[in-house]
């Protein structure tokens, strides 16, 4: 009882201390907005600075498309039928008739089949382009480290 | 109570703090949500893009590329930059592009354009000559420039193989849209779907760049090398017959894979823009599929096959030939117009005798049987293949105005019905796969997502049993050795047949000076790896299809064997021994 006896007294003679804690606190508070609006500026001049990376990247796969579409049509070109033959015969080579073949009996041997252009992997999803830093809430982010922390042992 | 001295100090610079950290954070907030700021970034930071996806690619079985893309350059001029016109035009005339072509597109500018396209699909040589000379003339000290030329790159179709093939590929215009063959037919698949939209400028947002996918990839069941044999035999049979023009297909009878196809004229792929030169007036595109003709006597492979599988004659049936039977009231004679006496079924297709036939049609299977074969057959339809422009031919049936009782004798060896190759090519193949008769295709398989869809093989039908299709095939060797035919194989046992067709006239009756020759075979007989039709239209050197045609047969034939692996049938029964 005397312990708040004396604390009524102490702010009854200088009340600017509580100004002064009140001030504390909203200084406090200020300071942690600033915090927050620093962080939230950061991260929008990191997803600015990567969506230009992206639009960059873009241009640049479009342009190496259309760079491996030309090559791959050149070399087409160069492997053409027509062109295939007049280097063999260039080089000495001539079209085979039935009477110049011998046929041998080779085990395990396998007739060429038809082509198979799958790409090696295509029956798993691709990663995503785009990473969930990028797009995901603090709110998800919060979440999903912790679901990562609790799927890695972190729960007691 | 005493107030602090200096608390009103304190009291200021707090109350100063605070209202510029509220000032900063009102302002952020302000900036963020604010629909006037946002209206401002929407407005001038939303650009029209277009995103057209990259053309299907076309293999061949192989995975030799029959159709690609290229880079070819839309070239452009600012107007907003007072361009220098005279050094414009200068430069572009260094490089090769065509400036009546320029300035036509110039004169149809509106007034207030503020970008005119000079040119368009311009090749890459050209298109980097031009660059090379605007990038010398930003170093240019007299003031001339380029800086108003803008270029724009994109795809264009490109076929490297050239003509190889074109009757089957097709061709795509510059609007990226695909003619005729495959490029028509899967046009809808290989282009894939180009976007038009408002993307934004603002890169926080690139992530609502859409994801335009590309074209299928697609591959043939054509065999490239197969492909330029069977053409280059062709185009020499069509020079040493002096045919008018010329067709031949091959196709897998087991799967209906069509191995390779070439009719003539052929189209440089590259300059789609002469076809209206190199196909006049109503020159078919690819023959076999797209012309219709009565193809003579190789038709009597399927009436023969119908009556043995009716029952209505076996192999062994005898038959006198008196040189003439009388159908419908009118007389049918055989092709030499001899009689041939006593004939077997062998006889009759060995010695191709227009009589047995129509004998065998109208009196042992009669109109009923006959074109219930006809039909299982496929003859009047179209088969489907997956080309553009198949046309169906024509079977008359009893009960359509135009059909006469003649045409039952008529149509037994193959006059008065129309068929294209194509349709003679999948009944045969029932003849040459256990009766089973296959769907003729192109499409081996298409690419999706990285991952190859093959086509599965369709049985159309079973017109004939397993039984009949190799009695039939056995009767036709034997007949094929039998006559010591042009089409015979040294060390391969061959089924085949000749038809020397008469060519109908608009007006009525047929033509007396030209005919169509033709040559349907397949082989080896015991198991069939390939079937091969031939047809010549009026060659001019002879006018037999055992002479014009049946060496062009032997000629593909050879080629076959030899691209496809096929030993002779002894070595290949040898090794099947061991």
């Amino acid at each position: 009882m005397n312990n708040v006896t004396q604390i009524v007294q102490k702010v009854r003679q200088a009340p600017w201390r509580v100004q002064r804690q009140w001030i504390g606190l909203f200084l406090l508070a200020l300071v942690l907005m600033a915090m927050v609006a620093g962080i939230y500026l950061n991260v929008t001049v990191g997803a600015t600075l990567a969506g230009r990376e992206t639009i960059a990247l873009q241009a640049t796969i479009t342009t190496n498309q259309r760079v491996n579409a030309d090559s791959e049509t050149q070399l087409a070109g160069l492997t053409s039928v027509e062109a295939m033959q007049q280097r063999a015969e260039a080089i000495g080579f001539q079209p085979a008739s039935p009477d110049d073949i011998t046929y041998v009996a080779v085990p395990g041997y396998v007739a060429q089949s038809a082509v198979d252009l799958s790409t090696p992997g295509a029956a798993h999803p691709a990663a995503p382009v785009i990473l969930p830093e990028y797009t995901e809430s603090w709110f998800d982010y919060f979440m999903n480290q912790q679901a990562s922390s609790a799927s890695a042992g972190g729960q007691p | 109570m005493k107030r602090h001295p200096h608390a009103w100090r304190y009291l200021s610079v707090a109350f100063l703090l605070a209202g510029l950290g509220i000032a900063i954070l009102v302002q952020i907030v302000r900036i963020q949500n604010s629909p006037e700021v946002a209206g401002v970034i929407d407005q001038g930071n939303y650009i029209w893009k277009d995103f057209f996806p990259p053309r299907g690619e076309i293999y061949d079985r192989h995975g030799s590329l029959l159709a690609g893309n290229k880079t070819v350059y839309e070239i452009g001029l600012d107007l907003t930059v007072n361009p220098d016109m005279p050094t414009v035009m200068l430069a572009l005339q260094m490089s090769g592009l065509d400036l009546n072509e320029v300035n036509y597109r110039i004169s149809l500018a509106p007034v207030n354009a503020q970008y005119i396209i000079l040119d368009d699909f311009v090749s890459a040589d050209k298109a980097e000559q031009l660059m090379t000379l605007q990038k010398a003339a930003y170093a240019d000290p007299t003031g001339k420039n380029l800086d108003a030329v803008f270029f724009k790159a994109h795809y264009a179709r490109s076929y490297p193989e050239n003509d190889l093939a074109s009757n089957v590929l097709g061709f795509v215009t510059e609007d990226n849209h695909g003619y005729l063959g495959i490029e028509e037919k899967y046009d809808n698949i290989l282009a894939g779907i180009p976007v038009r939209m408002l993307v934004p400028a603002d890169p926080r947002r690139a992530t609502e760049y859409p994801t335009i996918p590309p074209g299928q990839t697609i591959i043939l069941t054509i065999d490239r090398e197969i492909q330029a044999a069977i053409e280059k035999i062709l185009d020499q049979a069509l020079v040493s017959t002096d045919a008018s023009s010329g067709t031949i297909v091959v196709m897998d009878p087991r799967t209906g894979e069509i191995l390779a196809m070439s009719s003539t004229p052929r189209l440089n792929l590259n300059d789609y823009q002469s076809i209206t030169t190199v196909f006049p007036g109503e020159t078919p595109f690819n023959r076999a599929i797209s012309q219709a003709y009565e193809p003579g006597s190789v038709a009597k492979i399927l009436t023969m096959a119908g009556a043995l599988d009716s029952g209505a004659v076996q192999p062994d049936t005898v038959y006198f030939d008196e040189g003439y039977i009388l159908v419908g009231g009118f007389r049918i004679v055989n092709w030499d117009g001899d009689a041939w006496g006593y004939q077997d079924m062998t006889g009759c297709l060995a010695n191709s005798l227009n009589v047995c036939l129509a004998w065998v049609s109208s009196i042992k299977m009669e109109s009923d049987s006959f074109y219930s074969y006809m039909q299982r057959f496929g003859l009047g339809h179209a088969t489907g293949i997956d080309l553009a422009q198949e046309t169906s031919g024509r079977l008359k049936l009893p009960g359509d105005g135009d059909w006469g009782p003649v045409e039952l004798g008529t149509n037994a060896y193959g006059q008065g019905v129309s068929v294209t190759p194509i349709q003679m090519v999948m009944a045969a193949s029932a003849l040459a796969n256990d009766g089973k008769m296959v769907y003729p295709h192109v499409l081996y398989a298409q690419i999706q997502d990285g991952k190859q869809s093959n086509t599965r093989t369709q049985i159309v039908g079973t017109p004939i049993s397993a039984n009949t299709a190799h009695t039939i095939s056995e009767m036709l060797a034997n007949a094929l050795g039998t006559e010591s035919s042009a089409a015979l194989v040294p060390g391969y046992r061959i089924a085949g047949k000749t038809g020397t067709a008469q060519i109908p006239l608009s007006g009525g009756g047929y033509d007396e000076n030209d005919v169509n020759a033709s040559f349907i075979g397949w082989g080896p007989v015991d198991d069939p790896r390939f079937i091969v039709y031939v047809w010549l239209e009026k060659p001019q050197s002879n006018r037999a299809a055992s002479v014009v045609a049946a060496p062009i047969f032997k000629q593909v034939v050879e080629k076959l064997v030899v691209l496809m692996d096929v030993p002779p049938d002894a070595v290949r029964l040898q090794m099947i021994g061991r």
